[in-house]
């Protein structure tokens, strides 16, 4: 958590996209600014790039305030993917409330996907957050390509660990918000065990994912 | 800069608007909307305190419209015009390019900071990294370094060890060649010494036969039956040659010739039986007897008025190499007559026990001082001078005793003199 002042009724959370290089945490970003209500939601903020790839982070954030008065910010960051911006990416997952790790579907990437995600358990317990702990899902991307990893090996890999699994493809905008909500779930429940939402502020889960998910134009 | 002070960023921290923008990006923009014509121009923050404010007091300020500022997309200030009324349209321009302006200004100014800050954390961080790197790099090199001296000084201390040993391998094969060569010799003196011995024995007889004609001859020239002259001519020779002395004396010389020649063959026969030259490896033999051997070899090396006292037990016999066991009651022995000199007193008294065969060696000599008793058993350990002692004899004596399981000490009892106890297992028992 960035941010949690009681007297200014305050609290700015954390979610960050991770996975390999060019696995499209940003096009997950793009379609959410795109797909949901902008109600609700700043405007999506791309910092310095380079030839189109991240080289600090991409920014989304959103509000809503709770019925006690609590105001919340929910600031979604994607990482940069490529190996040598390790120190950003550490410097990014710092006080995270959740993760959404971005595989890369293509059978070529295999190698690439266990490797950041071995990164990610050792930036995250370098940044003193356990990775059984923190609400993680994990989205295999670019479903609509061909040369793709089967989703029965997909599940039989992952089924084992109990971590949500999703399909996506953030070019085609499909899973994109599913898998966002999914995450927005899981990490309403870790939040609302610590600062009791529901009890304290009177937000209840249903409420928390219905704001920050709403379909732009009344879709959904 | 250490941890402690390095300022720490975390991405994601909130800001207020007059930490993203100041004076210097806003005032410009306010005092051009009053020269273009507002009368007025205030930007306050969410809380409605006036931040900046630029107006001009002669001109009409009747009417006012205002524009919402974000930061991160959150409504974090407002944009108030103030101007002259009829003049809506106007106003309204102005205000909507001052606020746009105003806005633009705000992201970017968040850009640079946001990017300003990670790009600080991430040098600091990789600074420290590096750091840390370092820090890792110095203790392993230390730690290699360590390792690498100690090393040597195990190098060197394995190179001292075969050093020893191999000059300790030397040592006893220099005395087992001299044991050697002694037999060799021993054995080569054998033969002319039987020659020797038996011309003796044959010389003898003749002798005698030269002493009963010589007698015969003489009693002749006595009675007169040789006549006047040859008989005194005879009796001038005898005198001349001294031959009463000589006839007095052959015997005794041909006696002490034969003892001597005996004597002689006894030293082969013991140096022989000591050396063990004509057995080879491992026999079963009365230690007793071998100690005998032992004090036979020495005999002419015992200091004058000395006195060797045997108390032997019976013994079981014990199987081993004679030769070395021999080996270590001669250097043992050899010790004793070098320590003592004139006057020792040497007492040997052997005993099977239980388990073991048990044989004590003890003098009358000085004893041994008690800070180097620990040290006579090591190899090259001698109280003697340069080229007097070897250093060797009782370490051969510790390790070929231990090479049956055996034990050896040296105790000096208050009563004075050392006593050398040796233990010897016996095998299957």
């Amino acid at each position: 958590m960035i941010e949690y002042d009681e007297q200014d009724k305050r609290m700015v959370l954390k979610l960050v996209y991770y996975g390999p290089a060019l696995s499209g945490k940003t096009t997950n970003l793009l379609r959410l600014h795109d797909l949901l209500a902008k109600e609700g939601r700043g405007d999506l903020m791309v910092l310095d790039t380079k030839d189109d790839r991240t080289i600090f982070f991409d920014l989304l954030p959103f509000f809503l305030t709770a019925p006690s008065g609590l105001k919340i910010k929910l600031k979604v960051y994607t990482v940069p993917g490529q190996v040598k911006h390790d120190a950003t990416r550490k410097a990014v997952l710092q006080r995270a409330d959740g993760v959404a790790f971005i595989a890369d579907s293509q059978l070529s990437e295999v190698a690439n996907n266990a490797s950041s995600f071995e990164n990610l358990e050792r930036n995250l317990s370098f940044v003193g957050i356990g990775i059984d702990v923190i609400p993680l899902v994990i989205q295999y991307n670019k479903r609509d390509l061909a040369g793709i990893v089967p989703e029965d090996d997909v599940m039989r890999v992952w089924g084992k660990t109990g971590l949500p699994v999703l399909m996506a493809s953030a070019l085609q905008g499909w899973g994109v918000v599913e898998t966002f909500r999914k995450l927005v779930e899981l990490t309403y429940d870790h939040i609302d065990r610590k600062y009791g939402l529901n009890s304290n502020h009177g937000l209840d889960r249903e409420t928390f994912l219905v704001k920050l998910t709403q379909a732009s134009e009344g879709e959904e | 800069m250490t941890r402690d002070q390095s300022i720490e960023f975390v991405v994601g921290r909130e800001r207020r608007l007059q930490e993203v923008i100041g004076a210097s990006d806003v005032e410009p923009l306010l005092k051009a909307a009053v020269r273009a014509g507002a009368a007025e121009a205030v930007i306050r923050n969410g809380e409605g305190d006036v931040l900046w404010s630029e107006r001009n007091p002669a001109a009409d300020a009747s009417i006012t419209g205002s524009k919402t500022l974000y930061l991160e997309g959150e409504p974090v200030g407002t944009l108030q015009i103030k101007g002259p009324g009829g003049k809506e349209e106007y106003l309204k321009g102005i205000g909507g390019l001052l606020g746009e302006t105003l806005n633009a200004v705000i992201t970017s100014s968040l850009k640079r900071m946001l990017t300003t800050e990670i790009h600080t954390a991430v040098v600091n961080q990789s600074f420290e990294e590096l750091l840390e790197i370092n820090r890792q790099l110095a203790a392993s090199e230390e730690r290699y370094r360590e390792l690498a001296e100690s090393l040597e000084i195990k190098v060197q201390e394995r190179t001292e060890e075969l050093k020893r040993a191999m000059a300790q391998l030397l040592e006893q094969e220099k005395l087992a060649s001299v044991g050697r060569l002694a037999a060799g010799i021993a054995h080569e003196i054998n033969n002319p010494l039987g020659f020797v011995s038996s011309n003796l024995g044959t010389l003898g007889k003749y002798v005698a036969r030269f002493v009963a004609t010589l007698t015969t001859v003489r009693q002749m020239a006595e009675s007169g039956a040789m006549g006047g002259e040859p008989a005194r001519r005879l009796a001038d020779t005898w005198r001349e040659q001294k031959l009463d002395m000589v006839l007095a004396d052959i015997d005794d010389l041909m006696r002490q010739s034969i003892a001597g020649a005996d004597r002689v063959a006894k030293i082969v026969a013991d140096l022989k039986a000591f050396s063990h030259v004509d057995e080879t490896g491992i026999g079963e033999v009365d230690l007793n007897v071998e100690i005998d051997k032992t004090l036979n070899v020495l005999a002419s090396q015992m200091p004058s008025r000395s006195e060797v006292v045997r108390r032997y037990g019976t013994l079981p016999k014990f199987a081993c190499n004679p030769a070395q066991l021999c080996q270590v009651f001669l250097n043992i022995i050899q010790n004793a007559i070098q320590a003592t000199g004139e006057g020792l007193r040497l007492e040997i008294a052997t005993s099977a026990e239980e388990w073991a065969i048990r044989i004590e060696f003890s003098d009358n000599g000085p004893g041994i001082p008690d800070d180097i008793r620990g040290h006579v058993f090591e190899p090259f350990f001698t109280t003697r001078d340069v080229g007097m002692g070897t250093g060797m004899g009782l370490a051969v004596v510790y390790d070929a005793v231990r090479s049956y399981g055996g034990s050896v000490e040296a105790v000096c009892p208050p009563s004075g003199g050392t006593v050398f106890t040796i233990k010897l297992p016996l095998a299957g028992r």
